[in-house]
């Protein structure tokens, strides 16, 4: 029988520096060199003032928790054994939204506003997925 | 300039396949049953189509000119044709789009249509792209949904049975169609008691998976008065497209959803959220319900659990809705059932569920990509009246 594997990201030009840097330990985003907009997702342009220049900065990694769930009943076969999972938005301080998952924290204590920080999951050799985890230092 | 042309153009004809778990039947046999279930409702010959608008069913792959093929099967040659992506958006948008077309020139007589058969569902979703939020297993639009009745709930304060009562309310709705796919009479206590999907999401705040097709005629004002059934005129049409929850230009800058989709539409139809006699409103999740109605202008946000506890959305109410059951209770229509109440309410054919001297009807499609980051949404709105 075949094991289904969890889709992983598939990189293209706009988006490899991230998952690179991820994979490096390094949680870094495009700052707009024309307006200082940090933005997520990765992309081309400038959401906010479209200029192609920008440089991938590397983040705090502080963030706080802006909505969590926990799913239940799979919607992906790859996600069958890991129910009930976590899948939480969190507001990092430089701005943008991002998913991820809280690790280090039963689920029923996340909430909304928690402060957490970033540590990286190294999935396989080739990526690696930012998590968060309640925030140790202050 | 939009001004002109509400009440122009009229929705002469509506129509839906068969509809349930239905496995085994293709995407284009239900497009088809739909499709001739509304020429007929219109009184139509098939030859008097000239424009066909056919929403992306969801496993696409690389089959191009899917509404050219759905011409081609019902033995028409359109001079108007598109496949549209607006998600569960996309059946108030094809009218809107129809309207136009026909004001172009483009053609006379649009058929708007969709149909969706969910199996193989686990293969599609294999197939997304999505780079930043599946590797974390958040799949489809109940995780979106969850998150926005989680943020519902934060910044509002609303309790569970809100949601609940709208389930309900829907239910009892349903009771009063022999078509609903849901019809089990549930209470407030069974929704309480259902089982987490995705937390905060219950199973009742969920619509069925339904397997089916619908599809609706618009045509001129004036051919509609030739036809045999009651003209249902198009007042006011609008949409909207903006990103959920995540906003790359920066999170301050986000207006609320669908607002905009509003305010063209009633502004079209120069009428307010208080003309309203009936709406029927995109409910593929309860949370949809409850946006809607404060996006839309029905009730601002402290007050939905008040107006809706109240009883306002039953047919005793201020404004009966989702009155065959909306999606969560009759089926998952993509709208075109949505519609096809509409026009019926308007027309006065709904026998145990109509709603008394129904006039004025709002409809609200909603839909999009869930699980792409940032998560997109399109907002489509009608108002139908006499
Ligand atoms: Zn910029």
């Amino acid at each position: 029988m075949f094991a289904i594997e969890k889709p992983l990201p598939r990189a293209n030009e706009d988006t490899a520096p991230y998952w690179a840097a991820a994979h490096k330990g390094e949680l870094r985003l495009q700052r707009c060199d024309d307006c200082g907009h940090v933005r997520f997702p990765p992309s081309a342009l400038c959401p906010r003032c479209l200029s192609q220049h920008h440089e991938w900065v590397k983040l705090s990694g502080r963030a706080t928790v802006f909505s969590w769930i926990v799913v239940h009943q799979s919607q992906h076969p790859a996600f069958n054994g890991d129910t009930p999972y976590n899948v939480t938005i969190v507001e990092l301080e430089e701005g943008p939204r991002m998913h991820t998952h809280i690790v280090d924290c039963p689920n029923d204590q996340i909430r909304i506003g928690m402060p957490v920080e970033v540590v990286f999951d190294r999935v396989n050799d080739e990526v690696t997925l930012p998590k968060f985890r309640p925030a140790k230092s202050k | 300039m939009m001004g002109s042309l509400s009440g122009r153009y009229a929705i002469v004809g509506v129509g839906t396949s068969r509809f349930g778990k239905l496995q085994g039947v293709s995407t284009m046999g239900f497009t088809l049953e739909a499709a001739k279930q509304a020429i007929e409702d219109a009184g139509l010959s098939r030859d008097q189509v000239d424009g066909v608008l056919v929403m992306m069913p969801a496993i696409m792959g690389e089959q191009h000119g899917w509404a050219a093929r759905v011409a081609a099967y019902l033995g028409v040659e359109p001079t108007f044709s598109a496949t549209m992506d607006l998600g569960g958006a996309t059946a108030c948008g094809s009218v809107q789009t129809a309207m136009a077309a026909i004001d172009a020139g483009y053609c006379h007589t649009v058929l708007c249509c969709f149909a969706t058969q969910n199996w193989p569902q686990g293969v599609a979703m294999q197939l997304f792209g999505s780079e930043f939020q599946v590797p974390y297993g958040d799949v489809g639009a109940i995780c979106l949904m969850a998150h926005i009745k989680r943020r519902q709930q934060y910044d509002y304060g609303y309790p569970d049975e809100l949601y609940g009562q709208i389930a309900v309310t829907w239910r009892q709705h349903a009771q009063l169609n022999p078509e609903a796919q849901m019809r089990k009479p549930m209470s407030l206590d069974d929704y309480m008691r259902s089982r987490w999907v995705a937390e905060p999401l219950r199973l009742f705040d969920c619509c069925p998976n339904t397997d089916g097709g619908g599809a609706c005629i618009v045509t001129s004002a004036e051919r509609a008065r030739d036809l045999a059934k009651p003209v249902v005129r198009i007042l006011g049409a609008g949409q909207s497209h903006s990103s959920e929850i995540i906003h790359p230009r920066g999170a301050e800058q986000r207006s609320l959803g669908g607002t905009k989709a509003a305010t063209m539409a009633f502004g079209m139809a120069g009428l307010t959220p208080s003309d309203l006699d009936v709406a029927q409103i995109y409910d593929a999740f309860t949370p949809r319900v409850v946006h809607d109605l404060v996006a839309y202008g029905i009730c601002a946000s402290e007050e939905v659990p008040e107006f809706v506890t109240r009883g306002n959305l039953t047919f005793a109410g201020r404004l009966p809705s989702n009155t065959a059951g909306g999606l969560l209770s009759e089926g998952h229509l993509s709208g075109f059932g949505h519609i096809r109440e509409g026009v019926r309410q308007i027309r006065g054919e709904c026998g145990d569920r109509q709603v008394a001297d129904a006039q004025v009807c709002l409809v609200t499609g909603y839909g999009g990509a869930p699980h792409e980051a940032p998560p997109t949404v399109s907002y489509s709105a009608l108002i139908l009246a006499r």
